[in-house]
């Protein structure tokens, strides 16, 4: 029975994904910590685009980003977050570089700061569901 | 592509029954409409659609990551099976 079942899965299921989602990073709790965090403050730096802190906010937020995408670089066996990571501090670093160029329309503070917390709600919905 | 194209297509999208993409479409639509009244620069919509782009590559890499984690669900019963069945 042990023999077939064995069988069961190399025949059902393609090699290369075996080995991947056997090998895959479990839960890390300081990962869904991180990306927690990016998605809350980005919904609470949405609410404060036309404010005096908007420039710090910015700074804060792609510093985070900057932390999670590192940290996930170190974990082995991670490469769709790490990519996922990297795609979500180009989102951040876009902010802060406009901040850098003069003063930047709430608008588009508050768009930015939506695509970053929509991409880390995705995120942190996968991250949490990893194997423990 | 027209513009009442892509208006179709976003609503579409928008009604699609999946919260993500329908997200995405809503956004996309909110910022198009912006720049069409004039509030937002031509310079930072191409740089919101190139985010849009680099959320569509995150819902890819997750889409895959959930894909692995289904799969590592599936190997672990497999061998808890295979350690208890004789």
């Amino acid at each position: 029975m042990r023999r077939l079942l064995i069988i069961l899965a190399v025949i059902l299921l393609p090699g290369c994904a075996l080995y991947d989602a056997y090998m895959m990073t479990g839960f890390d709790p300081n990962e869904y910590l991180l990306i927690t965090q990016i998605r809350v403050d980005a919904k609470q730096y949405k609410t404060q685009c036309a404010m005096p802190m908007a420039t710090n906010n910015a700074v804060t937020i792609s510093y985070k980003t900057t932390l999670f995408e590192t940290y996930s670089q170190g974990l082995p066996n991670n490469a769709d977050v790490q990519r996922a990571a990297k795609s979500l501090n180009e989102i951040a670093q876009g902010l802060v570089d406009s901040y850098g160029k003069g003063p930047v329309n709430p608008l588009f503070c508050k768009l930015k700061y939506g695509s970053i917390e929509n991409s880390a709600a995705v995120m942190q919905v996968v991250i949490g569901n990893r194997p423990r | 592509m027209t513009l009442d194209q892509i208006n179709q297509e976003l609503a579409n999208l928008a009604n699609s029954g999946d919260p993500v993409f329908a997200n995405a479409a809503n956004q996309v639509a909110q910022m198009t409409a912006a720049a069409q009244a004039g509030q937002l620069s031509t310079e930072d919509l191409a740089e919101l659609l190139k985010d849009m782009q680099r959320q569509l590559d995150i819902i890819d890499d997750m889409s895959q990551l959930k894909f692995k984690e289904t799969l590592n669900t599936i190997i672990t019963g497999l061998l808890s099976l295979a350690a208890v069945v004789p």
